[in-house]
């Protein structure tokens, strides 16, 4: 696992690091040390904090925990990873406690990901055992390959085979992350049909009944977008061994907003772009977002709905780009007219009828908003110009 | 290990020393104060078991003071839960002033009611039960109904505080709730809306991360095994309780009527015990837990309003019972609580985990029946998990919360809303169970009920109250006894009591007939006391209903026909006279030819019943002549109606038609008829319209058939965009025209074989669905006659067209054939070409 970098002895703040994104244990190492130095709980085995405490490492505590870290006392705040329905974490950290599986559904952007990397870090101290599903994922890539040469010049030897991230997690007992599974073809996903149940790999090319079982603590999250569902539905078998948790779509505007706003500011910080976004703007942002997805504004006025998910990742996305367009050439504040210039490649993507839909909204809510709002009138004729 | 009590770690940071001392001093009180909240399982058995030790010889309970009569009937044998203690008020003489504000006229009575729901773990119910075990006596404390109803008026609150509508029973469609909604229930009184506005509560529920309420209270009092005993489960109650009141604003207490109900529950209760000659250290008061810390102030009794008022017991459902049908005071999971509170009885400590069992169990049965895949692994998995999610909530137990989260993680595959559906729908029925309850027969029923069971038995009828289930009942209205059972059938119907429906006329019966469909089930009772408001018989009671129904919507012509024929149907002689008075000022102010065109209709056949029902026939001629005139000047009116009214203006059309071809027809002014038929023809720009005005003045020989024929066959020569129209224009003549349309079906066959001939091909497949829609809608037999008009056209004599129909075809080529044909008429359909 990897190491927390040394840091000056005075604060918890997390480690410097040269890698672009660091993986959640890395990044939030000081959060996760105050949990365990706090842990009151008993914790299962493997687990590096009780259930109680991966919770409140996922959804944030109320006042800091004091722990020491590097040698000295200081306050840790636990803050919040996931917005939206505590249950939903709940219930996903009791699936990984049981015997079944996770499965993590919903929208695109709706931070399965997210909280399957945190998961993992929270239980196993490492999230980094994953394998990305594609069309092209093999049965090998889930279970263990071997090295060709080698096996040419020896033979088939517990050495001389490569083990999958699954199997690496299987032997420490650790979380295995599948992302996007349901992008992998039928077969492939019932390779995991007797991981799930047997909780073991069966080696035959090694003499003997070679097994390769996975200790205490292992268990699999996996992800699927709910559009993808119906291209590589799970198999009856599969299912029946996954907990599907459904993680919909943020339901109110202030949720959302503190979900941009935090997210937006951790990736500025790591691309180190010295730009903010003032609040008004990211409920400017929130608010077209919010009314677009569901077709209807705060006034009650249905408008048309576009072929994209407007998920919240999306309005990340928008409020990033509009950050490093007005770091690079402009103030270094994000202004409504920036959301609008960089709002219309997330809406109008594939279907070039969303142009139509993006421009019925800003005429008929935008526009009249502008009339007596200075940041709508800026977001309304950015966007409009940049539609043209 | 035991979780510590949130109430104690939030106590800390209230005045804790205060409200701790509050609370001790009423529980060391001689008087014994069990607080309450209804239907809570944990409550009634600590209730029960205080009640076997502690032997009071008087229970006060929280309810209304004027119904204690009806405890014997509540403890009886053969009553069964759920019940409901109905209380209803009828402001006769407008003594709260409400009449016409809070009731559809000023001359009709205010009138509203309430349910008490009792179940078999009603805290209340427990009480009484053991009371009457012991030989207790039980008496009610809390204000009558009425008087709450007062208060709330005086307060201006309009005496409907807490309005809601009454649901139906099980397995009802929504659109008859509707049948049974009496005006103004309230619901019965209960602290929880206190409690959950107390900053007490939202300091709690914030700090432990309660969703609801009911979350809080199941973690804390009805799933939780922190209670060694009663008397610690009291202490603990009454602290929380002492909580929300130290933190509820006495101006709220003073709005929703609070303070008004604790004082005559004090008085109750003081002077009971002073008449009694009984210590208080022999009595016990079961109330809500917000008021064991009332204010023990003695008022004078205050003057209840008059009017009438009934208080009874009524058959209850789970259903009526369950939170989420709307009802006030429910309970969101009735058979859930049930199982908790029947395996507490016998080993509290395991009883949520056993109920929890029984109910997943129940649940993936459910949904096994519905087509999901569940087995007894995931019966397994959702045990594990519920208590795994509790001890991950603080929680000794698993909760309902738990429950329904670890069925929608280890049995939903997908979103709950889309794929969880089916399992959802699972989980609420298990949740709500199916239970009706019944009340001993030795409750002396209510004037209306005994009506209604006096009338069943005169009637002949008492066998479908044997039978419990539907039966089909035709009444030939000449004889005598089916016409009063025709007459009753009628007034039960109008009063909204669920024990006939009447078959729809234009499929069964004629003007002598009558089929009915009839069923008794325990909710015709509990509808029967629910209209006892309305009145004292049956007839009473219709009458009422129908007043109230013309108060509030003076009506149009077509309406106040209606209603006079249902008076007719009902034998109210009173309202008939009324109506008939009223019939001819509604014809008069209404201009619009589809409520005229109703209104004929139903005068029309009024007249025809008149012998019978001793009505006023020249009257009844009078209003006919009005009535057709008036429709008559309507018809130009109507030439232009927004495509949505066609159908009604149609049908006013062909009630015109109808009664002037009819018998009644010589005595009506004909050419008035065509005159505005025919100026309508030439305005209406509806092809639909025009097609249905020709056909009628086809019907009535004012045109010929040739002349139909001749307007059918000018859309072969008229521009392409009226061309292919026709098939509206035929669709309306259809509709409206059956002798003419045969008198002139060769000359109508040879137009339509014109206009087909010269349409492009585009222009076919315009006409097509219009035209074949037109055919659809008329009889088979004329249609089968049109049918061989186009083959003799073509040559075939009726040999050949016999011919026809004995195709040399394979049997597989047939059926695929009629299969192909009924698919291609299902997307006609689908399309509304039909």
């Amino acid at each position: 696992m990897a190491k927390p970098a040394k840091k000056s002895e005075e604060t918890a703040a997390p480690p410097v690091s040269e890698i672009l994104k660091e993986p959640a244990e890395i990044k939030y190492a000081h959060e996760l040390e105050a949990l365990r130095q706090n842990e009151k709980d008993e914790v299962p085995a493997a687990w590096k904090l009780s259930p109680r405490s991966v919770l409140a490492y996922i959804v944030g505590t109320k006042k800091p925990l004091t722990a020491t870290i590097n040698g000295a006392q200081v306050e840790v705040p636990i803050t919040r990873k996931f917005f939206g329905d505590d249950t939903i974490v709940e219930r996903s950290i009791v699936t990984l406690a049981s015997e079944r599986a996770l499965l993590l559904v919903g929208d695109p952007g709706t931070g399965k990901s997210w909280l399957s990397e945190h998961l993992a870090a929270a239980i196993s101290g490492c999230s980094t055992l994953t394998i990305q599903g594609t069309a092209g994922t093999t049965e090998e890539q889930i279970k263990y390959s071997w090295n060709i040469a080698r096996i040419i010049a020896e033979g088939p030897k517990p050495e001389n085979m490569i083990a999958s991230p699954c199997m690496i997690s299987m032997r420490k007992g650790a979380i295995f992350r599948f992302e996007e599974i349901t992008r992998c073809v039928g077969d492939v996903q019932d390779a995991l049909v007797s991981i799930c149940s047997d909780k073991a790999i069966a080696v035959p090319e090694l003499p003997g009944d070679a097994m390769v079982f996975a200790r205490p603590g292992f268990n699999i999250i996996a992800t699927a977008n709910a559009r993808d569902q119906g291209v590589n539905e799970l198999s009856a078998a599969l299912k029946r061994r996954f907990n599907y948790v459904h993680i919909p779509v943020v339901a109110d505007q202030k949720t959302e907003v503190e979900i941009v706003r935090t997210r937006s500011k951790e990736l500025l910080e790591r691309y180190k772009i010295a730009a903010r976004v003032e609040e008004p703007v990211l409920k400017l942002l929130a608010t077209v977002f919010r009314e677009m997805r569901n077709g209807v504004t705060a006034e009650g006025v249905n408008i048309q709905k576009p072929s994209t998910t407007l998920s919240t990742a999306e309005a990340i996305g928008v409020a990033l780009d509009a950050a490093i367009h007005s770091r690079y050439f402009g103030s270094g504040v994000v202004g409504a007219d920036s959301i609008g210039r960089n709002l219309v490649g997330s809406i109008v993507k594939e279907d070039l009828d969303d142009v139509k839909v993006l421009k019925e909204y800003l005429s008929l809510v935008a526009k009249k908003r502008g009339e007596g709002d200075a940041q709508w009138k800026a977001f309304y004729e950015a966007a409009i110009s940049a539609i043209k | 290990m035991t979780p510590a009590s949130p109430i104690a770690q939030l106590l800390e940071e209230l005045d804790a020393g205060r409200i701790e001392a509050r609370a001790d001093a009423v529980l060391a009180e001689p008087l014994h104060w069990f607080p309450v909240r209804h239907h809570s399982p944990a409550v009634a058995r600590h209730v029960a078991e205080s009640i076997r030790a502690r032997r009071p010889s008087i229970v006060f309970i929280e309810a209304p003071s004027d119904a204690s009569e009806l405890v014997p009937h509540i403890v009886d044998k053969k009553t069964k839960p759920p019940i409901a203690l109905f209380s209803s008020y009828r402001d006769d003489d407008n003594a709260l002033g409400l009449a016409g504000i809070e009731s559809p006229a000023p001359d009709v009575p205010f009138k509203v009611s309430v349910y008490y729901p009792l179940l078999s773990y009603s805290p209340e119910y427990v009480a009484m039960r053991e009371a009457a075990a012991l030989g207790a006596r039980v008496v009610f404390i809390d204000l009558p109904f009425r008087a709450r109803v007062k208060s709330a008026a005086e307060r201006g609150l309009q005496g409907t505080p807490g309005e809601t509508g009454a649901p139906g029973e099980e397995g009802e469609p929504p659109q008859d709730d509707a049948h049974h909604v009496a005006e103004h229930h309230e619901s019965q009184p209960g602290w929880e809306h206190l409690a959950v506005e107390s900053s007490f509560y939202q300091k709690l529920a914030d700090a432990a991360g309660y969703r609801s309420f009911d979350e809080c209270w199941d973690a804390l009092f009805d799933v939780s095994l922190r209670h060694a005993d009663t008397e610690s489960f009291r202490r603990d109650l009454a602290y929380f309780c002492a909580a929300v009141r130290a933190t509820t604003r006495r101006e709220r207490m003073e709005l929703d009527g609070t303070l008004l109900r604790e004082a005559h529950m004090w008085s109750t209760i003081t002077r009971t015990l002073a008449e009694t000659r009984t210590p208080p250290e022999k009595a016990m008061v079961v109330c809500g837990g917000f008021h064991i810390f009332l204010e023990k102030r003695m008022e004078p009794d205050r003057a209840l309003p008059p009017g009438t008022v009934y208080n009874s017991l009524a058959p209850y459902s789970y259903l009526r019972t369950s939170s989420d049908t709307g009802y006030g005071a429910g309970n969101r999971a009735p058979l859930y609580y049930e199982r908790l509170f029947q395996y507490s009885e016998s080993d509290p400590a395991n009883a949520p985990v056993a109920a929890m069992v029984d109910h997943v169990v129940s649940v993936l049965a459910r949904g096994r029946r519905d087509g999901e895949l569940l087995s007894p692994a995931d019966a397994i998995s959702v045990t594990q998990h519920a208590r795994m999610l509790a001890s991950l909530r603080n929680r000794s137990a698993p909760i309902l919360d738990d429950v329904r989260d670890a069925l929608i993680s280890c049995c939903c595959k997908g979103s709950p809303q889309e794929e969880g559906r089916y399992l959802l729908g699972a989980m609420k029925a298990i949740e709500t169970g199916t239970a009706v309850g019944r009340v001993t027969p030795a409750l002396g029923k209510l004037p209306l009920l005994y009506d209604f069971y006096k009338a069943l038995d005169e009637l002949d009828l008492g066998e479908y109250v044997a039978q419990d289930r539907k039966a089909k009942v035709v009444l030939k209205l000449q004889q005598a006894e089916d016409e009063r059972r025709s007459i009753f059938f009628h007034r039960l119907a109008q009063v909204g009591i669920p024990f006939a429906r009447q078959l729809a006329v234009d499929k069964a019966g004629t003007l002598f007939t009558e089929e009915w469909e009839v069923s008794w089930a325990p909710k015709v009772e509990a509808a029967l006391i629910e209209e006892s408001i309305h009145g004292d018989s049956v007839e009473s009671a219709a009458l009422a209903k129908l007043d109230e129904e013309l108060a509030q919507e003076a009506g149009s012509a077509g309406a106040v026909a209606e209603r006079l024929l249902r008076a007719v149907n009902m034998d109210l002689p009173g309202m008939v006279l009324r109506l008939q008075a009223s019939a001819g000022g509604a014809i008069d102010a209404d201009s619009r030819l589809a409520s005229l065109g109703k209104a004929l209709t139903h005068l029309v056949v009024l007249e025809r019943q008149a012998a019978r029902r001793r009505l006023n026939k020249d009257l009844l001629g009078g209003l006919i002549q009005r009535c057709f005139g008036r429709a008559c000047f309507a018809m130009p009116n109507a030439a232009n109606v927004p495509p949505e009214e066609f159908d009604e203006v149609v049908a006013g059309v062909k009630s015109l038609a109808e009664v002037l071809i009819g018998e009644k027809g010589a005595d009506l002014d004909r050419d008035l008829f065509i005159e505005n038929a025919r100026t309508t023809l030439a305005d209406s720009k509806s092809q639909r319209l025009r097609g249905a005005l020709s056909g009628v003045l086809t019907e009535i020989r004012a045109q010929s058939p040739e002349d139909l024929a001749a307007d059918v066959a000018r859309f072969a020569r008229a521009l392409p965009e009226e061309m292919v129209q026709c098939g509206d224009y035929l669709s309306g003549v259809m509709e409206t025209s059956r002798t003419a349309l045969m008198l002139g079906a060769d000359g109508i066959v040879h137009a339509i074989d014109e206009l087909l001939r010269v349409a492009s091909w585009d222009q076919f497949l315009m006409l097509l669905p219009r035209t074949r829609g037109a055919f659809e809608a008329v009889h088979e037999r004329a249609r089968i006659s049109l049918g061989d008009r186009v083959a003799v056209m073509y040559g075939l004599q009726d040999d050949d067209a016999a011919a026809v129909t004995k195709l040399e075809t394979s049997v597989g080529a047939a059926v695929k054939l009629s299969e192909l044909d009924a698919r291609v008429g299902e997307i006609m359909k689908e399309w509304d070409f039909a």
